[in-house]
């Protein structure tokens, strides 16, 4: 009785803005669906499968920046997670906690740098110290998708340390006393106690940390060479990898969306890219948070 | 009196063939003679950043026999505890410790007549041969015998047969193999608190000890399971020294051979009284003197060590 | 034996450690070596100049702040709605986990797919064209992920009796929220809307589409097709032709004033965060 008396601010504020994170959601995903109708109709899952993107002679293959986009963040995790585990362990497992802010706050600032920021790192020095380094290869510029993996690494190195470490510390800590009780090393502690218990957060971290990399735009395109049909005759041949490339997120931050606009089937192939990348991104970020929740519940069970 | 005489019998008459011949009132004598100093603390003081917790405590454990630290929550009972095997310095911000802490004749003699605080004495190796039980039992998301082999297993190679046979020493010792040998695979948090007490004591004898701390080891639990555990208590003394810190004064007198009380003066604690079974003064003092002197003279609340015990 | 692979381990994790921070401390040592030189009064104060990548940056700085402030009026009420969505206290446990997982979903669309999506609706279909607006929008709904959970975080950590005490004294949820709940969630609203406002001022791929040109903008007037400078934006695309070497002073001094605007950002949420944090683990 009392709800239907007085109008009620609070409700109202959380239905209000609910449903507009409900209608952007649902929106995005309808739109890019509907948007992408004409492609499906007019390649089917040719548009998944092809390796060519022509267009002007209307081919639409997305497979090529699926690649890159695997590659590049595959790399990106590959370097960025072991580095960012063990800062995390670092600073959750060795130092004293007084000491942890001096870790923990540099990497708080680097996860704010703007990505183009690393882009422009990107192309004025990293891009060159790539080209030395794989100039016994004979490349032909410093624009691979090695690049746009190494410079995502860095990019996601504080997004995945930062999760890595609280899933860490989410292990009581009188676990940790029991183990030193026993006389373990810290190291001992760490790899015996902490690392298991928290291995689903650790797990959600890196997911986390890939679906972000994905998910980039900005620097990736500056790097990554932006060479369509890039489709190797090997999919794990690393000649592909030291060789420019084509993500999603670099083709969706082109001049071709702007192009694509007024051409249905074009535009469908855009969207089409679009909500392949939404709901990759989705995924990983979705099993990952599933992961760490479980996790969480999991430790304080035990 | 006479009650507390029969709570003075009691736990001798569960010790089995060594009290044969003794008293209550002899006990801790006859005790005393065949136990050689294990530790010993001397001019022990304990920092905290910027207020002294402990200072002057002077305090020696013998090997065979029970010694109880009783006092006023907040004088640094667990503290001092916790100075025996070093893992004050595993507080947050960690303490510090000066005076000097012998060990004799643990780690195959090998710290004999150094302080376990002097630079290159390894902390991990020293509490693998000092036990410490926690007022709460922690157990680790595994089995019951992965959870009993757990220090062990960090600390030699053992074969298949010699973990069995220390898995089953190890729970008979802290009297639990008869409720789980046949689950030993099942997850250990599915015993009862009492049984998760015992199975970390089981846990800390795994690793066999020569020295075992307890702090406050029955506080968490019911009154049935509290007993069973100090029942072990006088047992577990048989080969290698126990300190147990306990508020409950009782228990003390029930388990103890000696009674160590952690007093505050000026807002330190220091160690008073040490009183050994058969004193006239034993039972006397910790009823009358301790808490009615301690808690006149502690000039304000001793929160830091205090809310640490409870939280940790 | 036990001893040397603790101390392998320490050193191990400490150099990973040291190595993600040696990380930050290039980046942004390498923006101030080689941004500061260029750095003068005239660039923060002059419009660009006639040829690419010369002149001052006062319009990308202005547009940028207008795109921020855009953000943060955007973001701010939807954060506070969704954090007490989330509420514990006023909201039952099912809804409050919908309402958590589709905050999560939100904050994991990548931006470049936000920004297209702005530019189908809001660009083209409601014609605006490049618009400031259409631009605060998207970095609106994009930041309002990372405000929500920050300021949830303080609003769970609220001491319940704080509540029912309100509560008790007759208050509406409405009059709790406004008179309890608010003020003391305060710094966890700060803090997240500096960390989002930190993200939204270096955010470019939601430009591209929606807001940002290159040149000849200056304030806009209204909506349609009043498209703004952006300080990122004009790195980004200065950075895809750096073969002049004018050109390139002039972008690492862009660079620099957008590091220091968003760093700036992010160290004054730092206090708020770290004090936050402390209270959560205290109680």
């Amino acid at each position: 009785m009392r709800r239907l008396r007085r109008f009620d601010p609070v409700r109202w504020m959380a239905l209000v803005a609910t449903l507009f994170v409900v209608a952007v959601a649902a929106g995005l995903v309808a739109i890019f669906a509907v948007h992408s109708l004409p492609v499906w109709r007019h390649s089917g899952s040719d548009y998944l499968t092809g390796t060519e993107w022509f267009y002007r002679a209307a081919r639409f293959g997305v497979l090529p920046m699926l690649y890159g986009t695997l590659v590049v963040s595959g790399i990106a995790i590959a370097l960025a997670g072991p580095l960012a585990l063990g800062a995390a362990l670092f600073t959750a497992e060795v130092v004293p906690e007084r000491r942890r802010l001096w870790i923990k706050v540099p990497i708080e600032l680097l996860a704010g740098v703007p990505s183009v920021v690393y882009g422009l790192l990107g192309v004025l020095l990293l891009r060159d110290w790539v080209y030395r380094l794989l100039e016994p290869f004979e490349p032909l510029s410093g624009d691979t998708l090695l690049t746009g993996g190494v410079l995502l690494a860095v990019m996601i190195l504080p997004t995945v340390m930062t999760l890595a470490d609280d899933a860490l510390r989410g292990v009581p800590a009188a676990q940790r006393r029991a183990a030193r009780g026993l006389g373990l090393t810290t190291a001992q502690t760490a790899v015996s106690v902490s690392l298991p218990q928290a291995l689903p957060g650790i797990g959600a971290a890196l997911l986390l940390g890939l679906g972000r990399a994905m998910g980039e735009t900005i620097a990736v395109f500056l790097v990554v060479g932006r060479r369509d049909n890039q489709w190797p005759e090997s999919v794990l041949s690393p000649e592909a990898w030291v060789a420019a490339g084509q993500t999603l997120t670099s083709k969706l931050g082109g001049s071709e969306t702007f192009i694509a606009y007024g051409d249905p089937l074009h535009w469908g192939a855009i969207a089409g890219l679009a909500l392949a990348l939404t709901l990759l991104v989705a995924a990983s970020s979705l099993v990952g948070s599933r992961l760490a929740r479980r996790g969480a519940s999991g430790g304080s069970d035990a | 009196m006479a009650d507390a005489a029969e709570q003075v019998l009691a736990p001798d008459a569960r010790r089995g063939a060594r009290t044969d011949a003794r008293s209550a009132s002899d006990t801790s004598v006859v005790r005393r003679a065949a136990g050689e100093t294990v530790i010993e603390l001397s001019d022990v003081r304990v920092e905290a950043r910027e207020r002294v917790l402990l200072d002057g405590v002077d305090l020696a454990v013998r090997r065979g026999e029970v010694l109880t630290l009783i006092g006023p929550s907040g004088a640094g009972k667990s503290t001092l505890l916790k100075v025996m095997n070093r893992m004050v310095e595993l507080e947050s911000p960690p303490l510090r410790v000066t005076g000097s802490v012998r060990l004799g004749g643990c780690l195959d003699g090998r710290l004999d007549g150094r302080s376990i605080y002097e630079p290159g004495v390894d902390a991990d190796d020293l509490r693998r041969s000092i036990g410490i039980l926690f007022q709460q039992p922690v157990l680790f998301p595994a089995s019951i015998r992965d959870n009993v082999l757990f220090g062990a297993l960090h600390h030699e190679r053992l074969s298949r047969p010699a973990r069995r046979e220390r898995l089953e020493k190890a729970l008979r010792e802290a009297a639990l193999w008869d409720e789980v040998h046949h689950r030993l695979d099942e997850p250990a948090a599915n015993l009862s608190v009492g049984q998760q007490q015992r199975l970390c004591l089981a846990r800390a004898l795994a690793v066999e000890p020569g020295i075992l701390l307890m702090d406050e080891p029955t506080s968490a639990l019911d009154r049935s399971a509290a007993a069973a555990i100090e029942a072990l208590i006088g047992r577990l003394a048989e080969e290698r020294a126990v300190v147990v810190v306990t508020h409950d004064l009782d228990q003390a007198r029930r388990i103890a051979d000696r009674i160590a009380c952690v007093c505050v003066e000026d807002g330190r604690g220091h160690v008073g009284e040490v009183v050994r079974r058969g004193d006239p003064f034993f039972d006397r003092l910790c009823r009358d003197t301790v808490i009615a002197t301690s808690r006149d003279e502690r000039p304000r609340p001793a929160r830091s060590d205090e809310s640490e015990e409870q939280t940790g | 034996m036990r001893r040397a692979a603790d101390r392998l381990f320490r050193v191990a994790t400490g150099a990973c450690a040291v190595a993600a921070c040696a990380v930050l401390v290039g980046i942004v040592g390498t923006i101030l070596w080689k941004g500061l030189p260029a750095l003068d009064w005239d660039l923060l104060t002059a419009a660009a100049g006639e040829t690419f990548g010369t002149g001052g940056l006062a319009y990308q700085i202005l547009g940028t702040l207008l795109l921020v402030a855009t953000a943060f009026a955007v973001a701010t009420p939807l954060a506070v709605g969704l954090a007490l969505a989330q509420a514990s206290y006023f909201v039952r446990r099912s809804a409050r986990e919908r309402v958590r997982l589709l905050v999560q979903t939100l904050n994991g669309v990548p931006s470049v797919v936000l920004g297209i999506l702005g530019f189908v609706v809001l660009v083209r279909y409601f014609a605006w064209g490049k618009s400031w607006l259409a631009g605060g929008l998207v970095l609106g709904v994009m930041i309002a992920p990372t405000m929500t959970v920050a300021l949830a975080e303080r609003v769970e950590a609220l001491p319940r009796r704080y509540l029912d005490a309100a509560r008790g004294l007759g208050l509406t949820r409405g009059q709790t929220v406004r008179s309890v709940v608010l003020p003391q969630t305060r710094s966890g609203l700060v803090s997240g809307a500096l960390l989002g406002l930190a993200r939204a001022a270096g955010e470019t791929a939601p430009l591209l589409f929606t807001a940002a040109v290159f040149s000849g903008a200056t304030i806009p007037g209204g909506i349609r097709e009043s498209p703004v400078l952006a300080l990122p934006y004009h790195v980004f695309v200065l950075a895809q032709d750096t073969a002049d070497a004018a050109a390139r002073a002039h972008l690492w001094a862009a660079a620099f004033v957008l590091l220091a605007i968003v760093l700036g950002l992010a160290l004054a949420a730092l206090p708020l965060r770290l004090r936050s944090s402390e209270e959560a683990r205290h109680g």
